[in-house]
């Protein structure tokens, strides 16, 4: 019997090609989409999983308490807390710290006489490698980086840094100053592994190693515990040792910890981790979310053009029923047809995924493979999808068409079987979901547009900060600005600790004595210039002094507008007033400038520094350039650079760049979502297509009469684009006040945003009647210009 | 007796109006005999066949088939009855188009689950009896109507039906194909099947040994 539903399945296939493509290039999208966001949930979901220890690792995190910090919580933990675990907390197995080089920074390397630039070095515990298992193909995981001035290289680091030249015993230079010896080579971590380091130096090379201090908070933990261990316990016997270590007052933050299995996607909103593979599984919700409409439209597609074809499917079903069929034998006939359809776009779809992956991983950053496709859960995964999608597609015509009673057939007056209102219903479905996706796109869209476009209160275009970090001496640091001061094309230049768009060091303000917890603001060691470069608005005062003595204990500050606001003063009352902001009791205002958006506009302004204390040095040159020749400035900043740094590369970043890579999540989204409201359309459009098509033809008899009777083709098209035409009308009154309340939600996530104005409506609702307009129209015309004789004749 | 109806009656609501199809039915039918329906388009023959085929349902009245009172019975078993022993054969063939001659002859018999053996064993009779062996792998839409028909009526006799209900079935042919599908009924009858046809041609009705008029759903 199953042979035979497949045979009569596979036949019907055959005889109704329009049919059955229009159905198998909707289903093969449908699919497709959720093949692809399948396995990047999968990848997503694999991260670490792969370390023996998976279950008891944690990460240890840093829970700040006074408001100061917002209740931030860190990714990092003083480089105190690894050892007194390890000592006086005895669920721990194994503990590490990690430092990525000069907290964040850029390394500059010198390996076998050549310079290169690392983002990738860390400085870390031995234990790390107990923690994370790794394979090591030279050298002693257990020792390798137990000696100071240590390191190992990761495979790829290793080929690159020293060719075929085996690297073991081999010295590397970092930035110009310390020299570490090569002790090891490991296989690269995994692209679904949180820890990504390219070279790990051995931690106690650092100053942190010899006095590890209970507050500089920079140094990511993860730490094992022994089998069967309690989380709560541990967490709970981190605060007796965190009491005994800190006095309360000191105590700005408490300990806990984070299991392995979270660290990927769940640390999305804390700060400081120094991981480049950060997961977030609220996009993998909304993924999931929009794949899963994509599909449910293709399957709401293929009921459609399943019951459009119903009278047909009626006819089979009462000779079927006539000669002894049994309902349920029918159920199966239609699921088997389903079943086979689905299969022939499952395996479309396969292919397709496999053809779209590069794009794939490109959009979302994620980095599947092809071997992932092999994988065992992977075709589990979709053999499910298949499955289900069958059930769903499957379900209304199986159900539906298996009841009809076999004398309806029979009955020479051959009454239409109406099911009109559910197909209705089924198009009215996709172009909602299809209009709530254009407004969608339309408002990110608009949202990055004013993100492009807003006054940032300074002018990041046309400055680019170039690291100085691998020059030793003030006099090179100041040949260098010099020099590149001389080049016609630029127009400012300034050293700084940070520029707008990355993290400078974080102190706290406070109004008084009583003001204990103050508020967080953002400290910037600068230039005189620096204010010129960065084009800020003076609002009262002056920019910092160009000298200052040396010895002089006094620290001069410009602040920004929302710092003196908290302080309670207008920009002339703070000129000249002592603040109390953890520079020294002499750190005096000598300047306002106005509010600037040095973070992402998803976060409101906060308060901003800059200062010539010396706690912190100015590893930057920030320079101004004008924009008439790029390349050209490019070129004499780096032989400028190189005649001063001779043994490192030149390193920078275009501060603009830099803004926008902070938008890289919503220009993913907005690229996803693109992507997916183009296939979503083109789905419903085929569903629309199809169901033109079918109208058309049961209307040909109709047709040809009136034409017959002088009808006009424009009449007929009239006709029967209208009715379609109501039933957009309906999708486009229902799809708005959805789209509009799903799109708020979004613009919330941005403290700077746009207010969605009607013509984001007007163009959506435009975009779906027109598409919808050709769509029909295509058959209506074709209907409407076809010979009424033909028709006519053939009933 | 094969089948009894008695007092049968069948309306429909139309605007809170009865428009009644059927009105006081009576007819007794033995084994074996060979019944004609007659009467204008609208006096609701298919109707009658329909209810006697158990596709469709009756308001009033009794319908015994062998010893089955039909208005009693679930609809589980009612089509259990007609499966058992009835055949349809349609003015319009009804044959399945995406199957063959042979498969749309098979079909019946794997709705009963009949073994791949029996089934090949009794598609060739049928195949041979009806001399349509070199036709066995076409389409339906490779056939003449008449062809069509012949196929139909070896689909309706294949599983052995004691009863054969045909619409008009030579509605759609010429006066010689019908003739040849008449001479089958009367072949077939006098091998015992009882046959009930509905037709509008008073030279097929005289195969039959009796004749009901129907006018307005009333027999006359
Ligand atoms: N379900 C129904 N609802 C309303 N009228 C029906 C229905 N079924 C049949 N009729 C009407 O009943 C009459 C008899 O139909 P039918 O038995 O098909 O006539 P015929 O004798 O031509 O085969 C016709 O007028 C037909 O339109
Ligand atoms: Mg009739």
């Amino acid at each position: 019997m199953f042979k035979n539903h497949i045979k009569i399945a596979w036949r019907g296939l055959k005889m109704d090609k329009m049919f059955s493509a229009l159905n198998i290039l909707g289903l093969s999208i449908g699919l497709t989409i959720a093949i692809l966001l399948f396995s990047f949930i999968s990848f997503e979901k694999s991260f670490d999983k792969q370390y023996k220890s998976y279950s008891d690792i944690y990460r240890v995190l840093v829970n700040t308490t006074g408001d100061a910090f917002d209740k931030e919580i860190m990714a990092t933990a003083p480089a105190a807390v690894a050892p007194a675990l390890k000592e006086e907390l005895s669920a721990v197995k194994y503990a590490a710290r990690m430092l990525q080089h000069s907290f964040g920074e850029t390394a500059f390397i010198k390996a076998n006489n050549n310079n290169f630039i690392e983002k990738r070095l860390f400085w870390c515990d031995q234990e790390l490698f107990s923690i994370f298992d790794t394979k090591f193909i030279k050298g002693d995981p257990a020792s390798a980086i137990t000696r100071p001035n240590t390191v190992v290289l990761s495979k790829s680091a290793a080929e690159k840094y020293f060719g075929t030249i085996d690297p073991m015993g081999k010295t590397i230079k970092v930035d110009d100053k310390t020299e570490l010896e090569v002790t090891g080579v490991f296989e690269d971590f995994a692209k679904n592994s949180t820890i990504d380091c390219n070279l790990i130096a051995s931690f106690s090379s650092t100053y942190f190693s010899k006095e590890p201090s209970w507050s500089n908070s920079s140094f990511e933990t993860y730490v094992q515990l022994k089998d069967n261990a309690s989380k709560v316990a541990s967490e709970n016997q981190m605060q007796q040792i965190l009491d005994k270590n800190v006095d309360k007052q000191g105590q700005w933050y408490t300990l806990s910890l984070q299991p392995l299995s979270e660290v990927h996607l769940y640390s999305k909103d804390y700060t400081s981790t120094y991981t480049s593979r950060i997961g977030s599984i609220s996009e993998i919700k909304n993924l999931s979310f929009l794949a899963l409409l994509i599909l449910l439209i293709a399957c709401v597609n293929y009921m459609n053009l399943m019951t459009a074809r119903s009278q047909k499917r009626a006819k089979d079903v009462g000779i079927n029923k006539t000669l002894g069929a049994s309902s349920k034998s029918l159920v199966g006939r239609f699921y088997a047809e389903t079943g086979l359809l689905t299969l022939i776009a499952l395996c479309i779809g396969v292919v397709l995924s496999i053809a779209i992956i590069p794009i794939f991983n490109t959009i979302t950053g994620a980095s599947i493979d092809y071997k992932f496709l092999m994988a065992p859960s992977f075709i589990i995964g979709v053999c499910i999808v298949w499955l289900v999608t069958t059930l769903v597609a499957g379900s209304y015509p199986a159900f539906y068409l298996s009841g009809f009673s076999p004398s309806a057939i029979l009955k020479s007056a051959n009454r239409t079987v109406s099911n009109a209102v559910i197909r209705k219903a089924l198009v009215v479905f996709q172009f909602t979901a299809s209009v709530v996706l254009i407004v969608g796109v339309l408002v990110v869209y608009q949202q990055l547009e004013f993100m492009k476009n807003k006054d940032l209160g300074y002018k990041p275009q046309n400055v680019i900060a170039v690291s100085t970090a691998a020059i030793k001496t003030y006099n090179k640091k100041q040949a260098l600005a010099n020099e590149v001061k001389k080049l016609s094309s630029v127009i400012e230049v300034g050293s700084a600790q940070g520029f707008p768009g990355m993290d400078v060091s974080g102190r706290s303000l406070h109004k008084n004595d009583q003001d204990e917890n103050g508020k967080n603001i953002q400290t910037n060691v600068a230039d005189a210039s620096v204010l010129e470069v960065l084009q800020l608005k003076l609002l009262a005062g002056k920019t910092l002094p160009s000298v200052k003595q040396e010895g002089d204990t006094l620290v001069d500050v410009v602040l920004n507008k929302k710092a003196i606001t908290y302080l309670g003063l207008t920009p002339e009352e703070a000129i000249g007033k002592k603040v109390d902001m953890q520079l020294g009791d002499n750190a005096t205002i000598i300047g306002v400038v106005d509010d600037f958006n040095f973070e992402s506009l998803h976060k409101p302004i906060g308060a901003y520094a800059f200062h010539n204390s010396r706690f912190e040095g100015k590893p930057y040159l920030l320079v101004r350039f004008n924009s008439a020749s790029v390349a050209n400035t490019m070129r004499q900043l780096e032989s400028a650079y190189n005649k001063v740094a001779t043994d490192s590369s030149f390193d920078y970043t275009f501060l603009d760049k830099n803004m926008e890579q902070l938008y890289e999540q919503d220009r993913k989204t907005a690229k996803v979502g693109l992507l997916f409201c183009l296939l979503a359309i083109f789905v419903a459009c085929l569903g629309l297509f199809g169901l033109a098509a079918f109208t058309a033809e049961q209307r040909k008899k109709e047709i040809g009469v009136r034409k017959v009777l002088g009808a006009s083709v424009l009449g007929i098209t009239q006709m029967l684009s209208a009715d379609f035409l109501k039933l957009i009308a309906v999708s486009i009154i229902i799809a708005f006040p959805v789209a509009y309340i799903i799109m708020q939600k979004w613009l919330e996530t941005f403290a700077f945003r746009i207010s969605i104005g009607w013509l984001v409506f007007f163009v959506a609702g435009m975009c779906a009647v027109i598409i919808a307009l050709i769509t029909v129209s295509f058959q209506a015309i074709k209907a409407a210009t076809a010979n009424p004789i033909k028709s006519l004749r053939t009933e | 007796m094969l089948l009894e109806l008695n007092h049968i009656y069948k309306w429909v609501q139309s605007g809170g109006q009865k428009i009644f199809l059927l009105k006081d039915i009576n007819l007794k039918v033995e084994e074996g005999e060979f019944i004609s329906i007659m009467g204008p388009s609208g006096s609701g023959k298919s109707t009658l066949l329909n209810i006697i085929g158990m596709l469709d349902v009756f308001n009033e009245g009794e319908y015994n088939f062998l010893e089955d009172s039909v208005h009693n019975l679930k609809e589980k078993h009612r089509s259990n009855l007609y499966k058992q022993y009835i055949g349809f054969v349609f003015q319009a063939y009804h044959l399945l188009d995406e199957l063959t001659v042979y498969e749309n002859l098979e079909m019946p018999l794997l709705y009963k689950k009949y073994s791949s053996s029996e089934r090949k064993a009794l598609v060739a009779d049928m195949l041979d009896k009806f001399n349509i062996v070199g036709k066995q792998n076409l389409f339906p839409s490779q056939l003449s109507g008449g062809q069509q028909q012949l196929v139909g009526i070896a689909r309706a006799l294949i599983s052995n039906p004691k009863l054969i209900l045909a619409d008009e079935p030579t509605g759609n042919l010429n006066s010689k194909q019908g003739e040849e599908i008449m001479e089958i009924f009367k072949e077939l009858n006098k091998e015992g099947v009882t046959i009930i046809q509905v037709t509008h041609s008073e030279k097929n009705a005289a195969y039959a040994s009796r004749t009901i008029n129907l006018l307005d759903g009333r027999q006359v």
